[in-house]
């Protein structure tokens, strides 16, 4: 295919067209990333992930110029919310990565969720394959931002880094499920706020108590505004890079990481055969008007439209 | 396996024109209508806006303009649009545009005008049908 050649080649106008295409969904684009498979893997997948405000456009920003330095060539997708009114988006992280758009060779691109769980998008894991296909060295995924839930981007990524600030919460947000499950390593951000430096200790403690672990997940300081701990931040995510290559754990992580993908994107496309299927149809309506009125509840309802959908013989 | 096209559109500050509540606002009446929106941030380059409209890919570029150099801007941005490979972007323009302008500023290329206070609802359904047509 023409445009594969072309991006191996380096265009970017035709990477930028592939990433659309598999937004939409296309076909074409799919296959298109089926091709390029083959020719990517090399590149060093890296999320950043943590709450609005926390500081995640301004670490990639840093990262992706540091990177730069080195000469290694950067791309980077950053995901923004879908409105659930209307399904429209404002994506206004690259006003914080104008340094990074300053570095040669970096690719920057935008993307709404459009209601894909998990902090990323459906097309997030095609425009990471595109742009390593492109020749990007480090690939950096910035998430949502939701917190808690964004378990989707660890599936994708590498080395994941949860950016956290003195206002995090306290050690019951730590115990709960979810934030730091998803990431390798965790930045304390905003070192200039009060109160950040008894938080890091804080955190420090809670993973120096679980020892049992092959990578002992790091607590770094930063504050990113002002380039502090971007060095520390590159060796670090190169030791990870080197730990889960050579781990045998790392190894077997990825493989589940990949699993999960699979099934999470699965569940994407079979909801949305599904229910192609079902809206619209008469008796879907009327499951869904019992709902509304009181009459079943809607446990009944969901049951009723599965029926609908996928009748058992 | 078809999903919705949405209409993506750059919202783009040229030059040294450090007023951007205009363009802020156009941006989250675009976004609310259901359109992408991507904010290019103060002070942008011809080159700059050029290289994000490439690499985000998107139908359409807007841009705010109130410095009065809308004529020289725009030129600049076709030359470059054209000179990426991106020629066929549709192109609209906001800000202060003195009336006599617009023809010039047609015959450069932009399809849509749109001097301030012009009501939102016509800049949000001009998109909308010009951007289906093509």
């Amino acid at each position: 295919m023409e445009l594969v050649k072309k991006v191996l080649q380096g265009d970017e106008r035709s990477a930028a067209r592939l990433i659309s295409m598999i937004e939409e969904g296309l076909d074409e684009g799919y296959e298109a990333v089926s091709l390029l498979f083959p020719y990517t893997g090399k590149a060093h997948i890296i999320g950043v992930t943590g709450a609005p405000g926390a500081g995640k456009s301004t670490i990639i920003d840093k990262l992706a110029v540091g990177y730069g330095r080195q000469k290694r060539k950067v791309g980077v997708i950053a995901v923004d919310p879908t409105s659930s009114k209307g399904g429209g988006a404002f994506l206004g992280d690259r006003v914080r990565m104008r340094a990074a758009e300053k570095e040669e060779g970096i690719f920057i691109r935008s993307m709404a969720h459009r209601g894909f769980p998990g902090g990323i998008a459906k097309a997030t894991i095609g425009a990471a394959i595109v742009l390593d296909g492109l020749g990007k060295e480090a690939i950096l995924i910035e998430s949502v931002g939701a917190g808690q839930t964004e378990i989707q981007i660890s599936m994708i990524c590498d080395s994941v880094i949860t950016v956290l600030t003195s206002d995090y919460g306290d050690e019951m947000q730590l115990m709960k499920a979810g934030l730091i499950e998803i990431g390798d390593i965790v930045v304390m951000n905003k070192m200039d706020k009060p109160g950040a430096m008894e938080a890091a200790e804080d955190i420090a403690h809670y993973f120096a108590s679980r020892k049992d672990k092959p990578w002992q997940i790091p607590v770094l300081t930063m504050e990113a505004r002002k380039g502090n701990g971007v060095e520390r931040l590159m060796t670090t995510l190169d030791l990870h890079r080197k730990h889960i290559e050579g781990d045998v754990e790392g190894k077997s992580t990825k493989k589940e990481k990949m699993k999960q993908l699979v099934l999470a994107l699965f569940k994407e496309e079979a909801w949305s055969s599904i229910m192609k299927k079902i809206q619209g149809k008469a008796t879907f309506e009327e499951i869904i008007q019992k709902v509304q009125d009181g009459k079943i509840d809607p446990y009944k309802a969901v049951r009723m439209a599965l029926q609908l959908a996928l009748p058992k013989e | 396996m078809h999903d919705t096209k949405r209409l993506k559109v750059l919202i783009a500050k040229p030059g040294l024109d450090g007023h951007d509540r205009g363009a802020k606002v156009v941006a989250h009446a675009l976004k609310e209508a259901g359109m992408e929106v991507i904010y290019s941030g103060l002070h942008r380059t011809i080159d700059q806006i050029v290289n994000i409209a490439v690499q985000e890919d998107v139908d359409v570029i807007g841009l705010s303009i109130m410095t009065g150099a809308h004529i020289p801007i725009t030129q600049k941005l076709f030359q470059k649009i054209r000179e990426k490979g991106i020629g066929d972007k549709m192109v609209f323009v906001g800000g202060v545009i003195p009336s006599r302008d617009i023809p010039k500023l047609k015959e450069l290329g932009v399809t849509g005008i749109f001097p301030g206070g012009t009501p939102l609802a016509e800049t949000i359904q001009f998109l909308q049908s010009t951007v289906k047509k093509e």
